[in-house]
């Protein structure tokens, strides 16, 4: 019995393949590097164009293969572990930037692209997309679908201020186009807000415009030492309160002590007297400088370890006000917690060490997201050792879920794109 | 779904859909709101934040959009149902959307012809019927009015207005009166007024000085004022004694033939005095009378000398800046919160005189009143027909003014003086409340500041 | 299409309010008449009698928006007074099967607030508290109905504002603010009302109350709140709405430049954006617009221009300075013969009175005229502005252009005088063909106003059926009976197949691994 189904499996798999194939022209067995959090896949397509990628997303509804999209595979891991992955939708093969218009402040890309690569193509005009690339390689697509930011955002936004168009492929195929290449535009639902931190569960993104900002002539970064919780909130008030319109605000925080850093930018003449304001508001421990400070724009944890070398990885998000009681709640933590991220914006990121017990982890999680939640906010463990995952709600509780679904209902009624991955399990 | 009506049709001027009897309609032929000006509104909603019908209830009907389009639906063929003359009944007429429309929507017009197609065509409920008659037979009349001084001053007197207020037992009886009584200020003795007052120092003009009803009776300090700074900046002041109502009550509440009747005598009356201007202390005679000319416009006897008259008239605060100062302006120590009256805010345009002269005089600091451009419910006679919604208003107006902290309220309207004083004294924070020309008089004659401000009232045993 | 007055007008096919027997063709659901019976008598329990309206008189002053053009007298006309009232009403809606619109201050210029026949009119405008001002974390909660320069004002004497700023911005109230996505002058700097709205209390459209997003940003799960900003009252109703405050800037100059033709304007403008320079404002006016906006409020604007600019610039003091010094060199390279710089705060207001009233301001010169909305790529002005002016000088039809240059944002007035027979359709020729141009060059049929009943004919030209339908997926999930503002946004609506019911979590048989949901 076994056996039969066994190998109408296989006969199925091997029908599913060859129309993988006729989809595509790079269809390939996955190994291990293809692991999506601890998943084996079967097979990695890698389609070079929309088209192509709606074949192959047909040829998966015809088979009924769940699909695990994926950029550059920088953050594969975030997330819960998929249910299932039988194949790896690649879209490295998608990594053309499509336009430049430097006099309208627009620039487009395939989802492959890396921002590393956009940000060059624009820089060549004095212009730049306003997003940190705080995991170094990542592609336009996978920080769309994870929504990732750095300290720039108190200035320029995340992704979901600066994506004005986008191009996505339906778990069935479809190919649909929402917003355009205007900054203005108020025609038709804002598809693209949907996709940003989607974690690849609604749709395929292949192709995305964004809004750009003119490259700033000079920045300066201002630091001073803060002793406590209490004062890295005063001082984080101060700024933000004040007129020294900080481009970023960033903590950088550990064993209860930390250092706050503004990034100021602009004409140089008024960075130079900004920067003499921000050096009055923060008193005489500060310090300024042309250099940003030592792990700027890099999350507190090593991008690079995999397995059960990785920490766990936190996002904190939380009302402003909430600072001091944030800080504090990581302090009382039981375990060395490092803590990196936008003060000014109110979201962080902190991890603790891989070999943290489950059950401590998990009273960590809970303790520091209770306190985020009182002040408005939210913590998602974006990635930790696979048995330490396991033991942790990962999203947290999640308002609005019944409509959540409902949505990801009509998008992917069969629950084919990286089911499980999202909240609720989603 | 719905159309609006042609903009033309053969029959000229009509109003009404070709092929509908004009009989069915809210309105009939004698000078109905006028279609184009209808057209006229865009929709755009700019006029309802400054609405204080809207402001209260934000309903569409009670907004100035919300009234035209009821007339417009009287002048598609509707019938003038008691919701449509509910709502427009309603409105206080402060003008202040004409202020806020950008498409110069002429609402006065068309708000003054609604009305007086309501009073023709509309049947009223007795007891409402019973109290407009008691006021138009009251307030044009100051000699009626002055019989009324006596008794109200007894009444205060005696103290017997506080108990009658404490017990509720003229609210009981009537709202309406109890809002008459409340709003009847503490009487001070009547100065009377000579015919003719010569000017100190050089003429520089020669002006008529309209005494007014209310003004005059419940007010008559603020006339004496007016004469003593008319005359201290360089005018003769003629005060002629055949003069009696502007119409301005009647005008307001679509009393047509009323309001022409008093503003032909009025026109009459300064004719024969011979003077350069008419100066009116009181906002709501002033906007009147400078409408005269629309009023009379169908009169061709008095068309042109209506134009001519309306050319002359002038607040008080307008002709002192037309002038310019002459007179020494002592210092007054005080903070002072004007508020604009609607009548001369939003109906003449007069919001910067005001201010000018006040800050004219050494030491006095002025202060804006927030929601400056809101009513505070007195509108003429509005707060006595609708007591309601002109407390509730009365006591945001108050609110706004007791937050500037100021020593002192201005204002330039008897009505709003009488509303915002009752809103004030419910309140509970007794400030001093003057008519801006007795700021200027305080200051010319040299009177110190603390004569401004409420006496300590020794009530409190 | 038009923001038309004083015409008689009724919807173009397919178009407009649609009449009962055209819109089950469409397949738009509509309501039995004795379903509105039954929410009223529901409605009255849970409404004050004040707020509920039903006399003939009363509901016709409700039957448009701000687009006057299109009018439907509602059914029934509700005013709730708080999130609870509303949602109540919302339920009896969905239970009855009745359609409901959504509507705040009416000001709407794509007649996105058009009433149902057949349908309930849910009114805003008694729900306007500022609830909660939090200066420390940068937030106001405030309810839908508050109007979007009363939140500025209240917060105001915190040191903050709340940005974005449509010409409307003292009528118009935060919910139809939400609905519509709206932008304003300053959106070129500051962005749109979906940048500055971190959460919101939402009734869906079967009367759920839920809360999305929050205080915080980056709310985990699907960014609804960002799908519900600019759904135009099609996914729900806003009964809370938090939004983001910004600091007030250290310092504003405003800038007033007389150019002798829209050409040497746009080149100002470009040469602006080309310098690195982010203004919070360019706004451009020409002959047209001058004359109306001087005949309405009298800017005082420079005599003989053929296009004006306003242009601000706000931050740091010290930026500032810099900045202006080269928007006032480039305006001055490009053309500008004569250049105003607003001393204090009344003649900063006057410059922006001008272009604020100008909508409006062209009553003064034509008795009839359609405000357009397009959006183009800022460097093709130039280019569209002059294909306008040919469309205006073939037609005879006179189009004065009002519009946000600096992000592209076109607002031509099309002129027209209904009491000339044939005028009306050449003015709405023109109009389409404006919004062709728009699409032809790259750009959107809608910058703030939004779609509406107005161009939902216009959507097909932007976006394809799989396009269209993919939008309306979402529509589905939140609303598949198609009961909130249906026939708006969508020429035609999606069927959303077999209604699912409210499934909460994942179904038990399918969590024990015992059946999968197909």
């Amino acid at each position: 019995m076994s056996e039969t189904r066994a190998s109408s499996r296989a006969t199925e798999n091997a029908a599913a393949r060859r129309a993988l194939e006729e989809a595509c022209g790079r269809v390939e067995d996955a190994t291990e590097a293809d692991l999506v959090d601890g998943v084996q896949p079967d097979l990695v397509a890698r389609p070079t164009s929309t088209a192509e990628v709606s074949e192959v997303m047909r040829a998966a509804a015809a088979h009924g293969l769940v699909v695990v999209p994926r950029g550059r595979g920088t953050k594969i891991t975030w997330g819960a572990p998929p249910a299932r992955a039988d194949v790896v939708v690649d879209t490295s093969g998608l990594d053309q930037v499509l336009e430049h218009a430097a006099g309208d402040l627009v620039a487009g890309a395939q989802a492959g692209t890396r921002l590393a690569a956009l940000q060059e193509v624009v820089a060549g005009a004095g212009q730049r997309l306003a997003i940190d690339e705080t995991v170094p390689g990542a592609s336009i697509g996978g920080t769309i679908a994870a929504a990732t930011s750095g300290p720039g955002r108190v200035a320029t936004g995340t992704v979901r201020d600066l994506l004005i168009g986008v191009t996505v492929v339906r778990a069935d195929g479809v190919v649909a186009k929402a917003g355009g290449r205007v900054v203005k535009n108020v025609a038709g639902y804002d598809l693209g807000k949907l996709v940003i931190g989607s974690f690849g569960t609604l749709a395929v993104v292949t192709e995305a415009m964004f809004r750009l900002h003119p490259e700033p002539d000079a920045r300066s970064y201002v630091s001073v030492p803060v002793a406590d919780p209490a004062e890295a909130h005063r001082r984080t008030q101060d700024v933000v309160h004040s007129q020294v319109v900080a481009g970023a605000v960033e903590l950088d925080w550990s064993a209860g002590a930390g250092t706050l850093t503004l990034m100021l930018q602009g004409v140089a003449r008024g960075v130079e007297g900004r920067t003499s304001t921000a050096l009055r508001v923060l008193g005489d421990s500060a310090t300024a400088s042309t250099r940003a400070p030592e792990g700027w724009g890099r999350y507190p944890w090593d991008l690079g370890a995999t397995g059960d070398d990785r920490r766990v990885d936190m996002k904190l998000a939380f009302a402003l006000s909430g600072l001091s009681d944030v800080l504090t709640a990581v302090d009382a933590a039981g375990v060395p917690v490092r803590l990196r991220g936008s003060a000014g914006a109110g979201v962080v990121y902190a991890s603790m060490p891989g070999d943290t017990d489950v059950a401590q982890a998990g009273a960590v999680v809970e303790r520091l997201r209770a306190t985020c939640a009182k002040h408005g906010g939210s913590l998602v463990v974006l990635d930790a050792p696979a048995a330490v995952k396991r033991g942790l709600d990962v999203w947290g509780p999640v308002p609005a879920l019944d409509l959540m679904r409902r949505v990801k209902d009509q998008f992917d009624p069969d629950h084919r794109l990286a089911p499980g991955r999202f909240v609720g399990g989603i | 779904m719905t159309q609006t009506p042609p903009q033309s049709s053969q029959a000229g001027q009509g109003p009404v859909e070709v092929g509908m009897p004009s009989l069915m309609g809210a309105f009939d032929d004698h000078r109905p709101p006028d279609a184009a000006l209808v057209g006229d509104c865009v929709h755009c909603g700019f006029c309802l934040p400054t609405c204080p019908t809207y402001v209260l209830w934000g309903e569409e009907m009670d907004s100035p959009r919300g009234r035209i389009y009821l007339m417009k639906e009287g002048l598609e063929g509707e019938p003038m149902t008691d919701a449509m003359v509910q709502h427009w009944d309603r409105c206080l007429g402060c003008m202040a959307c004409v202020t806020a429309c950008p498409s110069g929507v002429q609402y006065d017009k068309l708000i003054e012809a609604t009305r007086a197609q309501v009073e023709r065509r509309h049947e009223r409920t007795a007891k409402d019927r019973a109290l407009r008659g008691l006021i138009f037979s009251l307030f044009p009349h100051p000699r009626r009015l002055r019989l009324l001084r006596g008794p109200l001053r007894g009444v205060q007197r005696t103290g017997l207005d506080r108990w009658m207020r404490r017990t509720g037992l003229l609210e009981r009886l009537s709202p309406q009166l109890a809002a008459m009584e409340s709003l009847a200020p503490r009487l001070g003795r009547p100065i009377p007024l000579p015919e003719r007052i010569s000017a100190k120092g050089p003429r520089r003009a020669t002006v008529g000085m309209l005494t007014g009803c209310v003004q005059g009776e419940f007010f008559p300090g603020v006339n004496a004022a007016t004469a003593r700074v008319l005359q201290a900046e360089g005018c003769d002041v003629v005060v002629p004694r055949s003069q009696g109502c502007c119409g301005a009550l009647s005008h307001h509440n679509g009393r047509e033939a009323e309001a022409q009747k008093y503003a032909r005598s009025l026109i009459d009356a300064f004719e024969a005095a011979g003077v350069d201007y008419v100066i009116v202390n009181a906002a709501g005679c002033g906007s009147t009378m400078k409408e005269y000319a629309d009023l009379l416009s169908d009169d061709p006897a008095y068309r042109d000398r209506a134009r001519a008259f309306s050319g002359k008239v002038r607040d008080i605060s307008e002709i002192l800046v037309e002038l310019g100062p002459v007179a020494t302006r002592h210092p007054l120590e005080i903070s002072v919160a004007y508020h604009d009256a609607c009548h001369l805010g939003h109906a003449q345009g007069v919001r910067a005189q005001p201010r000018e002269l006040l800050r004219q005089i050494p030491g006095v600091e002025l202060r804006e009143i927030a929601e400056a451009e809101l009513c505070c419910g007195s509108a003429g006679i509005y707060n006595i027909l609708n007591p309601e919604p002109a407390r509730e208003l009365g006591d945001r107006k108050a609110a706004n003014i007791v937050a500037t902290g100021a020593d002192l309220l201005v204002t330039a309207n008897p009505g709003c003086l009488m509303q915002v004083s009752a809103a004030i004294e419910r309140s509970g924070h007794p400030m001093g409340m003057v008519h801006t020309v007795e700021v200027l008089d305080a200051s010319i004659s040299g009177v110190p500041a603390s004569e401004l401000l409420p006496p300590q009232r020794p009530e409190r045993s | 299409m038009s923001g038309t007055h004083g015409t008689n007008t009724t919807a173009g096919p397919g178009v407009g309010p649609t009449p009962p027997e055209a819109t089950e063709s469409t397949g738009q659901a509509v309501a039995r008449p004795d379903a509105i019976e039954a929410v009223l008598g529901r409605v009255r329990a849970i409404v004050p009698a004040e707020g509920v309206i039903s006399e003939h008189s009363r509901l016709r002053t409700y039957e448009c928006d701000g687009l006057a053009h299109y009018k439907v007298t509602p059914a029934l006309v509700v005013i709730p007074e708080d999130a609870r009232q509303l949602a109540g009403v919302v339920r009896a809606c969905a239970e009855a099967g009745v359609p409901f619109v959504a509507r705040g201050s009416g000001t709407g210029l794509s007649g996105g607030a058009l009433p149902r026949a057949d349908g309930v009119l849910i009114v805003t405008a008694r729900m306007r508290s500022v609830l909660d001002i939090r200066a420390e974390d940068q937030r106001a909660v405030v309810e839908p109905g508050v109007i979007n320069l009363d939140v500025s004002r209240a917060v105001a004497p915190h040191g903050y504002y709340y940005a974005p700023d449509p010409s409307s911005q003292q009528v118009c109230s935060i919910g139809g603010n939400l609905a519509e996505n709206s932008g304003g002058a300053h959106c070129l700097k500051y962005g749109f009302t979906t940048n500055h709205v971190t959460g919101a209390e939402w009734v869906s459209p079967d009367g759920d109350v839920v809360q999305l997003g929050g205080l915080a940003p980056d709310t985990p799960g699907y960014d609804l709140l960002g799908a519900v900003v600019g759904s135009e009252g099609t996914l729900g109703v806003a009964t809370k709405v938090t939004v983001r405050l910004t600091r007030l800037p250290e310092e504003v100059r405003t800038l007033l430049a007389g150019f002798a033709s829209t050409d040497e304007a746009g080149a100002a403008t470009s040469a602006i954006i080309a310098e690195g320079v982010v203004p919070a404002a360019i706004e451009m006016m020409d002959a047209l617009a001058i004359e109306a906006a001087e005949a309405a409020v009298q800017p005082n604007y420079p005599a003989g221009a053929g296009a004006v600019l306003v242009i601000e610039l706000d931050g740091a003091a010290d930026e500032v300075e810099h900045e202006f010094a080269a928007v006032e060199r480039l305006c001055r390279d490009n053309g500008a013969f004569e250049i105003r710089v607003a001393s204090d705060p009344t003649e900063r207001a006057l410059i922006w009175k001008g272009r604020k009233s100008a909508f409006a301001a062209v009553g003064r010169i034509s008795p009839d005229y359609i405000v357009q909305d397009g959006v183009i790529p800022r460097t093709a002005l130039p280019e569209v502005l002059r294909e306008i002016a040919h469309l205006s000088e073939s037609s005879g039809v006179r189009v004065a252009n009002v519009f946000h240059a600096g992000d592209g944002n076109l607002h031509p007035l099309v002129l027209f005088d209904e009491s000339v027979p044939g005028s009306g359709e050449a003015a709405e020729k023109v109009s389409g063909a404006i919004l062709d141009l728009c699409i032809k060059h790259g750009g959107s049929i809608t910058g703030e106003h939004g779609v509406g009943i107005d161009k939902a004919a216009y959507m097909p030209r932007m976006f394809n059926d799989e396009d269209l339908d993919t939008m309306q997926l979402v529509r589905c999930a939140f609303d598949p009976q198609n009961i909130s503002n249906p026939g708006k946004v969508f020429p035609t609506p999606r069927l959303c197949g077999e209604v699912p019911g409210k499934r909460k979590g994942v179904h038990p048989l399918q969590e024990a691994g015992v059946a999968e949901v197909f």
